[in-house]
């Protein structure tokens, strides 16, 4: 294995003289990936923080004065403006105002004769401030129409309780921390997945293609070293390229996410983030996103790493040069989008036959690591199937590589 | 020492124009030995078949039919003991620019099995020969084809091989550098190492070869000393023999 482990070598030596290649590799993702998610997060929350902190505009026909002081008497929720120029409608797709709210002329009639009255809210389904104005008048209505429920119950001498035959007390028998690794699970096989394949790509063309290309190929292959192990000592490389490639953005997104969700708790200081704190929830990530459940996904991206390093190698030096060796592998990418994506649909690990479907079997057992759902059968089997894989790909990768006509394309 | 016995090589090539596939037989039958401490030159026009030849002799390609032995190694039996013996240099062949001198031949000794410090000296030695000692340490991304040459050269010979198959090692050289390959090349001769090479360049193929072989449609015609090539064609030079073979149809 020395020549494999010297091209190796020689592969990181000539990457190391690429400084900018080496930035995009390495360094970007530790930048990119925290300055996305503070971005992200200021613009939701300053967003949000704006919409919450101005009242919603309702243009309100209540001609019995029913809900008007209830409404006036909130200004940091409601602002009643005039009615506007433009039709009603349009103003409120314009943004002119958030609502209009017409409550009918006998409500409040029908009030005092313990009847029930209807009021019309217009707003637009499509804008945020008009779903929260929305929002907002349902919790006065709901307030309301239990003051006036109690009214009524006094005024017919029932005791209030009447109106609340039951209560509903709900406890959550996971944690938090199972809530996480449930959505780390469904899109971590995604992330790994398509950042092992698009990590390495791009290299792996440099190091076949774009070789051959520049004809160091042959330079190399007139050495003594035994052409398989050139052939490791490239799989190896792309192979820890990608490997390099994932942990880097893996490790840049746990840290930017762990800021995030730390800063949010902190700035919400809600009592359903203080009582997740308290019980140690999140603390408690560390059992279920365990060093074993950590170690056992890894295991199982081993193999399927170097299935796909093989499917690049292959790719790679077939190909006449670095352009068509590109246009070859591209399709993979959305091969693997795809595969990715389907990893992350609800409801898959109820699928029997999908343990045994190549690759996608990797992304649900790492899903249910992660969701404490393992079963050692069908982990086994889709680490055995994606070994399987892989070694059947490196045998027939080093097969079709030590013929001449992939070299020497004519 | 190289021995080649009824070597055959062909390709497949696909005519464009009629969309058929196409066999061309690049070597036909070629046998020819060239002795330790002799300089074979092999000679012929584009396409004759030199570079074939050559790329199985270097182990880059395998015959089709017959045998070739490098230094008592078949490249067929024992390949890696094959290209371990030879020191091979081609136009095909480039350097690593991101690297510079220094570093692509400590690399490259490394491969064939050289101590890199003893590949660094060798090296260094060959590229003062070679007139780029003040070049070792700067990236070749900048070289001229010459430069690039020039380290080739000496990344072919850093492992002090037994035989040398240089295809046109002169090209892309000035006329200077190119009397210090040829010296270079008079010189593992009588260091009694094996050497091969092909040219267009006729005066050189005069001047150091010990003999000739020259290729035409992928036959091998002469196999003799430059001199007794001339008698034996009745002609005052080289490029006569090709005429004369052209005019024949190779035959």
């Amino acid at each position: 294995m020395r020549g494999a482990w010297l091209v190796f070598k020689k592969e990181f030596l000539e990457l190391s003289k690429d400084r900018k290649t080496l930035f995009f590799t390495f360094a970007m993702p530790l930048i990119l990936f925290p300055l996305l998610f503070t971005m992200m997060s200021k613009l939701g929350r300053n967003d949000a923080a704006q919409r919450k902190n101005k009242p919603s505009r309702i243009f309100l026909v209540d001609q019995g004065r029913v809900l008007e002081p209830a409404l006036r008497a909130d200004p940091k929720s409601f602002q009643l403006v005039p009615r506007p120029e433009t039709e009603l409608n349009q103003a409120i797709r314009d943004q002119k105002l958030e609502m209009a709210l017409e409550i009918e002329e006998t409500a409040a009639a029908k009030l005092v004769r313990q009847e029930t009255f209807t009021l019309t809210a217009t707003y637009d389904r499509s804008d945020d401030s008009s779903k929260l104005a929305l929002e907002r008048l349902r919790d006065l209505i709901k307030k309301q129409d239990v003051a006036w429920v109690q009214a009524r119950l006094q005024t017919l001498g029932a005791p209030p309780q009447l109106a609340v035959p039951s209560r509903l007390e709900s406890r959550n028998a996971s944690s938090m921390a199972l809530f996480i690794a449930k959505i780390m699970g469904s899109f971590l096989p995604y992330i790994l997945i398509i950042m092992m394949y698009a990590g390495s790509m791009q290299h792996g063309i440099y190091t076949t293609a774009g070789e051959k290309e520049r004809g160091t190929l042959l330079s190399l292959l007139s050495t003594r070293m035994p052409r398989n192990q050139i052939i490791w000592g490239k799989l190896l490389y792309i192979f820890a390229i990608g490997l390099l490639a994932t942990l880097m953005n893996l490790l840049s997104m746990a840290v930017s996410m762990a800021h995030l969700f730390s800063t949010e708790a902190a700035s919400a200081g809600t009592k359903a983030a203080q009582a997740a704190m308290e019980s140690g929830g999140i603390g408690n990530l560390s059992a279920v996103a365990s060093p074993a459940t950590l170690g056992l996904s890894f295991l199982l991206m081993i193999p399927l790493g170097l299935f796909f390093s093989n499917f690049i190698l292959l790719g790679g030096i077939q190909a006449k040069n670095t352009v068509e060796a590109g246009t070859a592998l591209t399709p993979g990418i959305f091969v693997v989008v795809v595969l990715g994506v389907f990893s992350m649909a609800p409801g898959l690990e109820k699928m029997t036959l999908l343990p045994y479907v190549p690759i996608v079997n990797v992304s649900l057992a790492i899903r249910k690591l992660f969701s404490q759902q393992a079963s050692a059968v069908e982990y086994l089997i889709a680490l055995g199937m994606t070994v399987g894989l892989a070694g059947a790909m490196t045998w027939l990768s080093t097969r079709i590589l030590n013929r001449e006509s992939a070299i020497f394309k004519v | 020492m190289i021995q080649l016995v009824e070597v055959h090589k062909g390709f497949t090539v696909k005519d464009k124009k009629t969309r058929k596939k196409k066999r061309i037989e690049a070597v036909r039958g070629i046998s020819l030995t060239v002795k330790p401490g002799e300089i074979y030159g092999l000679l012929g026009p584009n396409g004759a078949g030199k570079s074939t030849t050559l790329r199985m002799i270097a182990g880059l390609m395998h015959p089709e039919q017959g045998r070739i032995e490098v230094c008592g190694a078949g490249t067929a039996t024992e390949p890696e003991k094959a290209r371990g013996a030879v020191g091979y240099l081609s136009t095909d062949l480039n350097v690593y620019n991101r690297f510079t001198p220094r570093e692509f031949l400590r690399i490259f000794g490394e491969f064939q099995g050289v101590d890199p410090a003893v590949a660094e000296r060798r090296g260094l030695h060959l590229l003062e020969k070679l007139e780029l000692s003040d070049f070792v340490d700067v990236k070749m991304e900048g070289f001229s084809s010459g430069q690039r040459q020039k380290v080739s050269i000496a990344r072919a010979l850093l492992h002090d091989p037994r035989v040398i198959v240089f295809d046109e090692p002169t090209t892309g050289l000035d006329v200077l550098t190119a009397k210090t390959v040829l010296d270079l090349l008079s010189l593992m001769r009588t260091e009694g190492r094996t050497v091969i090479v092909s040219t267009h360049v006729l005066p050189m193929v005069e001047r150091i070869c010990d003999r000739v072989g020259i290729i035409f449609d992928g036959i091998l015609h002469g196999d003799a000393p430059p001199r007794e090539i001339l008698q034996r064609w009745n002609v005052p030079a080289l490029d006569e023999v090709f005429f004369a073979l052209a005019a024949k149809g190779g035959a």
